[in-house]
């Protein structure tokens, strides 16, 4: 269980957290989502105890981190998967790890093993691609067999299967109880992962729920076509429809439903020959709760998917 | 796995760290070969010589001080490993690992002292030792030697690794402070070579005040058998040089335990 109250850190003149405030529970799998540079890593840093908050607090199982008694058996975290040696062998890169809080070497070769990189152990980290580094990281995070899981981006960087392999691991590590949180800046990834979604912008909590539910608030969208679309468009609009051009043959409503466009057309004598109503996807849903918050964003963005 | 993270478990952790990267290996071998094979090298050069020099220079020659005047050279191979031992961490990344597994971090600190302070010890004394045995043997026959039987040759030849020993824990918490390898390792060289080169811009009459309390010849004092003149004794030098260290290590260890790493 991970609870973060009022957190607020400031770099600077940069408001990288606002006022932040959730929880993160056991049993399932939580995901955190926002743009890059909305403050998910830093609020992982500062959970860690990386990062000293500027104001409020974060704490793993009511207690800040750095008073945890023994942290590896407590959290596993994977914020940086290239954060290691480059000159130190897998192997003994665990193996520090391990021995700071008194986890057995057998312990070592066992989560090598579950992270399908025993093959290379006895290889230097510096020349792993990054989906091993992830292993790697997973591997570590792993030692203590810990309650309480973080993972910043995980599926960065792995091939098609090591991201089934994750988001089944993930699943079977919340099915046993412990809680899974998750960030990423992939509304998609979040959609097939998560049960219950965080959303940032700007350092600001958007929103947070179960997948489900935030669909469901999002207005979805009507695929049209027709015999005569000027005229269909005018008197659209004057319904309330709000009303782009899909594609040249083609029109996207919203703010109406099927049966509505269906009725407006046939009085107005227009022809249908398509429609229909489209539910708008997560992503649909994490692009427009966090229009107003994306750092860099392109003008055209929207547009471009 | 039952058992709570303590300094004995960061020490062991620490020591894994430490002997599994190449450039600690690197540095140790480097350290013996400055101190032994240089100290040895000049050691020969002074017998081949030692007819062309004067009388009173002769009368003052010190065999201990010029055995070991490999550590001069040295020093910097030792300046890189305690450097490295933290900056390392932060040029991979690796330190954000290490306070997830070891979040108490003044006892991070410690154990990574313990660690270098024991292992820097052994080494450089070892080194230091072959270094007083390797020029006598070249000295013997010609040049005025010098035996362990005497106290003060004893001490001259430990306090040569104590000085080395105490410049990687200087060079450790100059890391602290700085967190990047080459400019630790910058600040370091200026420390205990451009300082003196400053100092002999300084008119004589301040200089003899300030030199002494240089850490090159701190050094130089305590590695030698009779104090050379104008320098604080063997002992105080020690204490001189130990009373930086901690300064510096504070002001690293408090900024440690303040700053977002």
């Amino acid at each position: 269980m991970i609870k973060i109250e009022h957190l607020t850190k400031r770099y600077g003149d940069t408001l990288a957290v606002d006022d932040l405030d959730f929880e993160v529970r056991p049993g399932v799998i939580t995901g955190f989502l926002g743009p890059n540079g909305s403050g998910k890593s830093t609020t992982m840093r500062v959970i860690l105890g990386l990062d000293h908050p500027t104001k409020g607090r974060a704490t793993v199982k009511g207690q800040d981190y750095a008073s945890l008694r023994a942290p590896l058996h407590e959290v596993g975290a994977l914020l940086d998967a290239k954060a290691v040696h480059p000159g130190r062998t897998a192997r003994n890169h665990l193996r520090a790890l391990a021995a700071s809080n008194r986890i057995p070497f057998a312990r070592v070769d066992e989560v090598l093993g579950f992270t399908g990189i025993d093959s290379v152990a006895n290889k230097k980290v510096g020349n792993f691609s990054l989906g091993m580094s992830q292993r790697l990281g997973i591997a570590g995070a792993l030692l203590g067999d810990p309650e309480v899981l973080l993972f910043d981006e995980p599926v960065n960087g792995l091939d098609p299967e090591g991201i089934r392999w994750i988001r089944d691991f993930f699943r079977s590590l919340a099915n046993e109880g412990r809680t899974v949180f998750v960030s990423s800046h992939l509304m998609s990834e979040m959609a097939v992962t998560a049960d219950q979604i965080i959303v940032i912008g700007r350092g600001k909590l958007i929103t947070q729920g179960s997948i489900d539910s935030l669909t469901a608030t999002a207005k979805g969208s009507v695929f049209v076509r027709a015999s005569d679309h000027e005229k269909l468009i005018s008197v659209l609009k004057t319904h309330g429809g709000d009303v782009s051009e899909a594609n040249d043959e083609a029109l996207s409503v919203s703010d109406l439903t099927s049966d509505q466009i269906g009725q407006i057309a046939f009085d107005a004598d227009v022809v249908l020959f398509e429609l229909t109503p489209q539910r708008a996807s997560l992503e649909d849903v994490f692009m427009e709760l966090t229009a107003d918050s994306v750092e860099y964003g392109s003008s055209g963005a929207r547009n471009e998917r | 796995m039952n058992a709570d993270m303590s300094l004995g478990s960061v020490i062991r952790s620490e020591w894994i760290k430490f002997r599994t990267v190449r450039s600690t290996l690197t540095g140790v071998f480097v350290m013996f070969i400055l101190t032994i094979g240089l100290g040895a090298l000049i050691a020969w050069a002074t017998r081949s010589h030692w007819q062309t020099v004067s009388t009173a220079d002769q009368v003052t020659f010190d065999p201990v001080s010029t055995s070991l005047i490999g550590i001069v050279f040295s020093q910097f191979a030792i300046g890189v490993i305690g450097s490295l031992l933290i900056t390392s961490e932060y040029a991979s990344g690796l330190i954000r690992t290490t306070l997830g597994a070891v979040p108490k971090r003044l006892m991070l600190v410690s154990g990574k002292l313990v660690v270098l302070i024991a292992s820097m010890f052994v080494v450089t004394e070892v080194a230091c030792f072959a270094a007083f045995f390797v020029g006598q043997s070249i000295f013997s026959g010609v040049v005025p030697t010098a035996s362990l039987s005497s106290t003060s040759v004893v001490r001259a030849v430990i306090f040569a690794g104590l000085y080395l020993t105490i410049l990687a824990v200087v060079s450790f918490s100059l890391g602290l402070i700085v967190r990047h390898s080459a400019a630790t390792i910058g600040i370091f060289v200026t420390i205990v070579l451009i300082l003196p080169l400053i100092s002999l811009a300084i008119p004589e009459s301040w200089r003899v005040h300030i030199v002494k309390f240089e850490p090159s010849e701190l050094g130089n004092a305590m590695t030698s058998v009779v104090t050379p003149s104008g320098d604080l004794s063997a002992s105080r030098s020690l204490l001189m040089l130990v009373i930086y260290a901690v300064v510096v290590l504070g002001a690293g260890a408090l900024l440690f335990q303040r700053r977002d790493a």
